[in-house]
């Protein structure tokens, strides 16, 4: 049984709900009762967009997870209702690019019966909450993020006052010592810790984002008692709902709420707001955390040895154990990646065929579950090591078993020009232009871990200023030129990218990123050191230097 | 007159708004509201005041048992800061008159504006308020606990 959250009557109830109450407002705008500026506002809370060629889609996969029937309607979807395939998204969602504004209340209604909505996708409301892509299986973790997301979802899921915010609101929850959720550059993050005494908490950052104006969030209280997270949230929420700016679309986060308050005042508002609220501020019930935590449970584990599967192996199978499997806190298993990177497809973007046979694939061996990582590749949290040539041979037919995972060619990438309608690049375009230049796998492994996001415009949905090497579209007189920046990690010690110097040219970006690379393997202190350490302790002049030497490496 | 919905009834408001001359009770300004509350005003006569957006609702707190209606204009129907105002107003600071949302506001609204403490509404003109009435039952189940009384969708306990 997957551990995915099983709705119980109250959650069936509501997202059926849901459905007639979207379905009566399509038709209404459909037989012109809404206009179009009073239905926006009701669409994008059901996640659909308005873009360059259709309506987009965007589902909710709470913090990512997903069961193998859940993946299966996905698959549905993709087949009825769009042209075959779907695009995972950085925030652990799959957006359908092409379905038919009529019949989104049915894909909707045929969501809801696998548990599944897209409430909440878009809009100036909370949005899906997002989560470590290793919780329940990291080492490092000192308390399961799982259960407080659903109590999150539940909780922020057509909240009665916080529905109409200034702007969009994203929380992170992570339970790890290493935080592989970014939570730093969300407008609350949320991390585990243990107390002076010892008990298990929150620490609470508040302000973060990227955006245009990008921002590292502050810690606004070092421990919260866990029973207080709602309480302590509705607080954050009502100083932003009354305070955020609504004047300026480009000033509305809560992130220049707290930097024109200062954080101290910030802070100061929020905790006045908490204790003023306390004879009525929501508590969590001990009975209901422990209704969210069964149901992430860990699977039913063998007794299994490790072993070392590379024994006696084939160099495909080596080299995809290497860098597409992650160790497991349980002993025999390991956690596989499945690389949605390969060349020549759009990075995220997966076929209903992929989708069907990664869900057979799931079931047979990793307890029917899938996950969705920032990265925008899949995940299989709990394969045993014996099974995990069978699983290999299975994967790499499908195209899924690209051996480039944490590489330079495991980028992410926004769906950009081809599909946005904000877009200024055609992110797609430069990510094969990327995979081209850099096709020699060993090459690759030689660079080691660098992680290159990509935006197609300010708004950073690609992340680039949390890329080590981070790469925006931007448009000059109707052309397509691209800024690179270096040195941003979401990551460890978070970190947003210094621009390197003017934008490239469309044709440049590849050749400009290999110059660049070429200067790192020549300075490095050893193969130890990596590519963000090396910008860390170089600075980004001598990368500048050489990402405009045009005639270092021929283009 | 203009026809609002209250209490789950559809009726012709008997206030004047600010602006408004004729007969019926006065809604004041947050302004107005003090210079009223310091005059001779006739016993038994009835208080209301209309507030936007950015008005404090803790201003209202000395004259609150004194107030049978408060006015929350909402300007556009994405401006979410009278969700806020309306659910202070009830449990913050014990206010238990009429509590209205008039301006932007449509039936996709209501459930949640009841939810926040309204159980008075003004709706856009193209709106009808006696369709929209059904709309108050668009939810069956809430996953929050939240002031109105108007509607009762179940909970987990």
């Amino acid at each position: 049984m997957a551990a995915v959250y099983q709705y119980d009557e109250i959650d069936r109830t509501f997202v059926n709900e849901r459905v007639a109450e979207f379905r009566d407002q399509t038709r209404r705008f459909l037989a012109g009762e809404l206009s179009e500026e009073e239905f926006r506002p009701l669409r994008l809370r059901n996640g659909l967009y308005i873009q360059t060629h259709a309506p987009m889609l965007r589902v909710a996969i709470p913090y990512g997870l997903l069961n193998t029937r859940q993946l299966r309607m996905l698959a549905h979807i993709a087949t009825h209702y769009d042209r075959g395939f779907g695009h995972f998204s950085t925030r652990q969602n799959i957006q359908f690019n092409w379905p038919k504004l009529e019949q989104v209340p049915d894909i909707l209604a045929e969501l809801a019966t696998v548990e599944m909505h897209a409430i909440q996708t878009s809009g100036n409301c909370i949005r899906n909450v997002t989560s470590d892509h290793l919780a329940g299986v990291a080492a490092d973790e000192l308390e399961d993020p799982r259960p407080w997301c659903e109590l999150i979802r539940q909780w922020s899921t057509l909240h009665p006052e916080f529905n109409y915010l200034p702007r969009k609101f994203k929380i992170a929850v992570t339970g790890a010592s290493a935080d592989r959720a970014a939570s730093a550059v969300h407008d609350v993050g949320l991390h585990l810790v243990r107390g002076p005494d010892g008990t298990v908490g929150f620490e609470v950052l508040a302000g973060g984002g990227l955006g245009r104006m990008p921002v590292i969030g502050k810690v606004i209280r070092e421990w919260l008692p866990q029973g207080e997270l709602l309480a302590y949230l509705e607080a954050i929420l009502r100083v932003y709902n009354r305070y955020g700016r609504r004047d300026n679309i480009h000033r509305a986060r809560i992130k220049v709420l707290v930097k024109s308050l200062g954080v101290d005042e910030f802070t100061r508002q929020v905790d006045a707001e908490y204790l003023a609220n306390r004879a009525v501020a929501p508590q969590v019930a001990d009975a209901a955390m422990a209704r969210l935590r069964a149901s992430f449970a860990p699977p039913a584990y063998q007794q299994l040895a490790d072993h070392d599967p590379t024994a006696g192996a084939g160099a495909p199978f080596v080299a995809w154990y290497r860098h597409n499997t992650r160790a497991h806190k349980v002993s025999g298993y390991r956690v596989v990646f499945v690389s949605l990177k390969k060349h020549g497809e759009a990075p995220g973007d997966m076929s209903a065929a992929q989708m069907e046979a990664l869900a057979g694939l799931a079931d047979h061996y990793s307890f029917g579950e899938v996950r969705v990582t920032h990265d925008q590749n899949l995940l299989l949290a709990d394969v045993p090591q014996h099974a995990l040539r069978e699983l290999h041979a299975a994967l790499a037919p499908l195209g899924l078993a690209t051996p480039n995972i944490g590489t330079l060619t495991d980028m992410i990438c926004c769906p950009g020009l081809d599909f946005c309608s904000l877009a200024n690049a055609g992110s797609i375009g430069i990510a094969k232009q990327i995979h081209e230049r850099f096709d020699d796998l060993d090459y690759l492994y030689d660079l080691g871990e660098i992680q290159v996001k990509m935006s197609g415009c300010m708004n950073a949905c690609g992340h680039h200023h949390v890329g080590h090497i981070g790469i925006l579209g931007v448009d000059k007189r109707g052309e397509e030129w691209y800024q690179i920046t270096l040195g941003g990690s979401a990551t460890g010690e978070v970190s947003l990218g210094e621009v390197i110097g003017p934008a490239v040219a469309r044709h440049e970006v590849a050749a400009t990123l290999a110059r660049i690379v070429e200067l790192y393997l020549e300075r490095r202190e050893s193969e130890a050191e990596t590519f963000l350490q090396a910008v860390r302790r170089l600075g980004i002049a001598p990368f500048k230097e050489r990402a405009y030497a045009a005639d270092t490496v021929a283009a | 007159m203009r026809q609002i919905l209250s209490q789950r009834e559809v009726r012709a408001d008997r206030w004047r708004y600010p602006e408004e001359a004729g007969g019926g009770p006065q809604v004041h300004t947050l302004a107005g509201l003090t210079a009223a509350v310091g005059a001779a005003t006739p016993v038994g006569g009835e208080l209301g005041v209309c507030l936007g957006p950015t008005d404090d609702v803790a201003l209202l707190a000395p004259h609150i048992d004194r107030l049978a209606l408060v006015v929350i204009h909402f300007e556009a129907s994405g401006d979410g800061r009278g969700y806020t105002q309306g659910q202070l107003l009830r449990q913050r600071h014990g206010y238990q008159g009429e509590l209205r949302a008039a301006g932007a506001i449509r039936r996709d609204h209501l459930f949640l504006l009841a939810r926040c403490g309204f159980d008075a509404f003004d709706f856009d003109s193209r709106e009808d308020p006696q369709a929209a009435l059904a709309h108050l039952e668009r939810y069956s189940v809430a996953y929050q606990k939240a002031a109105g009384t108007l509607v009762r969708p179940r909970q987990r306990p």
